[in-house]
């Protein structure tokens, strides 16, 4: 108990150390919810830019006091200095990208070492009135933070912050959509500068923390993370904002414990957790590509087995299934499990058979079969090899490809064997000829030619008899005759 | 002013720099009409969309929308991005995409209302989108994501639709899912403006071209734009390849 008191109690009831992590999280949050927006921005470059030529607006700005005002290190002045600096900086790289060939990644090279050495030049030349320590600068010092920029910060942060939320969806359409941003009338520009003087807002009280070389880190590193495991950006956003915070805290236990500076844990810190997230993100993870790829079934083997329940008149025993479909015992398990997930294959202990899900399923497959025969046969494969080489690519049986060759062979009825080509359409539904196996079946009519008051979008119930389709609407049995057997098309209702 | 044409541009001229990137442009586009824009790269394609679209700076010339002003019009037409600009990882969904056509409608200060969520599931309905409303852009088919950038176009209530080269780097399947929206939204009665490359399907997709190389060569149906000495002029050097487009 007393180690844990000492070691993870004790340090916040210091004061300096509070201070760092009450600062430190605000501005920390800040950074992640704007890096999420630099980062799909591509903007990752700038972060580091605008801290390079801070010093230069820093360093103005307390000379323009002293020698103006005789005001010493006025924490103002130095704060607008930095952001004009960080302004003109972005105004440069994109001037020089426009009027020149220099393409843009070289022009920000160009002008944050510029500006950086401008800055570092006239803090060294000035060094009489200039009383700024380049290495604070450079490395932060986050435990040493005083109470006017805990003050200055939290400002910059609301303000930043609110910034980002009443123009959420700006800032998300011009980041996503420029083009389409300007058509309707939003002000891209206007938005683009108003970020810019965000990020360089955050990233100036940052620099205090974790210092100018740092800080970068703390704007995307934590939205990088949040990158991993979210699709959609307001979730991004919140997630960042927790790695921003849990980079502070962990980082200053760090910086404790091992008695390092505080800028470096923090960015360790936020750094591993990116790579513990990189390794086990649920979906776009390394481990779990890796666990996809050991799970995956091969396509081949579910879709043999649906062709082979299929043909079985949409049930086989467990026996019969086996001795069709050839493959590994594990291979096999984890096909029928994947299946019946899928929900295409109820699976018993010793049949299996096929879901309506699964019966069109099947359908689309023998479509896909059938087109390929043909295709096959009109490429001049002889007949005894046609139903092997279409056996193989049947596999490639995306629909609407599949759809696309069998139109440009004039939407041929019948394959070469004279079977017919059942018709699936890019919307899923199908005919019902060629189909078996149904029996009171849920299914949503999509086209009918009848006078018997069936229409589209009615939900009937299906029912195969000896030599044609029986429909039951309200209750009401229908029997329907060839030609209306042959313009109905159905689709399986979209709870399945 | 007559209002019968959807889109109307007159002597147009927009220069960046010293150089015209177009100049003296003059046609009109009926409603209805499925319209393709050709010309070699660096034709000033886009330039004429985005002066459609009504941001880019004219030197001279006019753009109507319906007769109107294409300023006092905006949101009328609808941008739908060629597929290499668009970040496919960016992280929103169907339902965030087609959301976007509402922003036009709403005040910064406005929340999206139920009423705009009415609209947008209608419209990823009628685009047959409604299922993966949740998925993430990147997750779907070349067809389907054409298909969520139509449905924006829809919510946002546009009559006319620009697509700049929706052909580019897609496969025959998907082509011929995009040539299905298409028709579609054609049959809707919006009007559909199209940057394409391929000169090979221009005359099958299209029923109307418009051949440009800053200046507006030829403006009407595939038979009138396909002439060899217009081809030759336009795009110069490539002539083989022409004389077994205007055979056919």
């Amino acid at each position: 108990m007393d180690v844990l008191f000492t070691l993870l109690i004790e340090p916040i009831t210091k004061m300096y150390l509070l201070k760092a992590l009450i600062g430190g999280s605000i501005v920390a949050v800040v950074c992640a919810v704007a890096g999420c927006l630099v980062i799909l921005q591509r903007m990752a470059f700038l972060g580091d830019a605008l801290s390079h030529a801070m010093i230069a607006g820093v360093g103005a700005g307390y000379l323009f006091m002293k020698v103006f005002f005789g005001i010493e290190a006025a924490a103002g002045a130095m704060l607008i200095g930095s952001l004009i600096a960080a302004m003109l900086t972005v105004f440069m790289i994109g001037f020089v990208a426009k009027v020149s060939r220099i393409k843009e990644d070289t022009s920000i090279g160009i002008m944050y070492t510029g500006i950086f050495a401008a800055g570092v030049v006239l803090v060294s030349v000035f060094n009489k009135y200039i009383h700024i320590d380049i290495v604070h600068f450079i490395m932060g010092d986050i435990l040493g933070i005083s109470d006017t920029d805990m003050i200055v910060s939290s400002i910059v942060s609301a303000v930043v912050l609110s910034v980002i939320i009443l123009f959420f969806r700006y800032f998300k359409l011009t980041s996503f959509d420029p083009v389409m941003a300007a058509s309707i009338g939003i002000p891209v520009l206007f938005f683009k500068y108003l970020f810019t003087g965000c990020v360089s807002l955050v990233v100036v009280s940052a620099v205090n923390m974790v210092g100018v070389i740092l800080v970068v880190g703390l704007l995307i590193t934590p939205a990088a993370t949040a990158y991993l495991l979210t699709d959609r950006l307001e979730k991004m956003m919140a997630l960042a904002a927790v790695f921003g915070f849990t980079s502070i805290l962990g980082g200053l236990y760090l910086s404790l414990w091992m008695n390092s500076a505080g800028g470096g844990a923090i960015m360790l810190f936020s750094t591993l957790q990116f790579l513990i997230v990189l390794i086990f993100a649920p979906r776009y993870g390394m481990l779990a590509d890796k666990l996809r790829a050991k799970k995956a079934v091969p396509q081949q083997i579910t879709e043999d087995i649906i062709g082979s329940v299929f043909k079985g008149g949409g049930k086989l025993s467990m026996n019969e299934l086996t001795s069709y479909v050839e493959t590994t015992k594990k291979t096999f398990a984890n096909a029928l499990t994947s299946l019946s997930e899928d929900g295409l294959l109820n699976v018993a202990a010793n049949n299996v058979a096929l879901t309506e899900k699964g019966k069109a399923e099947a359908l689309r497959l023998k479509k896909a079969h059938r087109v390929w025969e043909t295709y096959l046969h009109h490429m001049g494969v002889p007949e005894e090899e046609l139903h092997e080489q279409a056996h193989i690519l049947e596999h490639y049986n995306d629909a609407e490809a599949i759809s696309y060759i069998h139109e440009k062979m004039g939407f041929p009825q019948t394959d070469p064997h004279g079977a017919v080509i059942p018709d699936i359409y890019a919307d899923g539904s199908f005919c019902l000829t060629n189909m078996f196996g149904f029996s009171k079946s849920d299914v949503q009519v999509v086209t009918i030619k009848t006078d018997k008051g069936i229409k589209p979008g009615d939900r009937v119930k299906v029912t195969q008899t000896e030599d044609s389709f029986e429909l039951e609407l309200n209750g009401q049995i229908i029997e329907l005759n060839d030609a209306e057997v042959a313009s109905l098309t159905v689709r399986l209702p979209d709870s399945l | 002013m007559s209002t019968d044409y959807a889109i109307q541009v007159r002597n147009l001229t927009v220069s960046y720099g010293p150089k015209p990137a177009l100049l003296d442009v003059s046609f009109v586009i009926n409603t209805g009409e499925l319209v393709g824009i050709i010309g070699p790269n660096g034709a000033g394609k886009s330039t004429l969309m985005k002066a459609i679209l009504g941001f880019v700076k004219r030197d001279i010339g006019e753009v109507y929308i319906f007769g109107k002003p294409v300023e006092q019009t905006r949101g009328l037409v609808a941008y739908v991005p060629q597929r290499g600009t668009v970040d496919w990882d960016y992280p929103v969904t169907v339902h965030d995409v087609a959301m976007m056509g509402r922003y036009g409608h709403l005040k910064w200060w406005q929340n999206e209302s139920k009423e705009d969520h009415e609209i947008v599931d209608e419209c990823l309905k009628m685009v047959r989108m409604s299922e993966f409303r949740d998925r993430q852009i990147g997750q779907l088919s070349g067809g389907q994501q054409q298909r969520v950038f139509m449905a924006r176009a829809l919510a946002q209530g546009a009559k006319i639709l620009l697509l700049d080269e929706p052909f580019a780097g897609v496969d025959a399947a998907t082509e011929n899912a995009i040539l299905d929206v298409l028709t579609e939204a054609k049959k809707a009665g919006i009007t559909l403006v199209v940057v394409h490359h391929d000169l090979a399907t221009a005359s099958e997709y299209f029923e109307k071209l418009l051949l440009i190389k800053q200046r507006l060569y030829a403006a009407g149906p595939p038979s009138l734009v396909f002439r060899q000495e217009l081809l030759t002029e336009v795009y110069e050097g490539k002539l083989k390849v022409f004389t077994d487009l205007i055979k056919e």
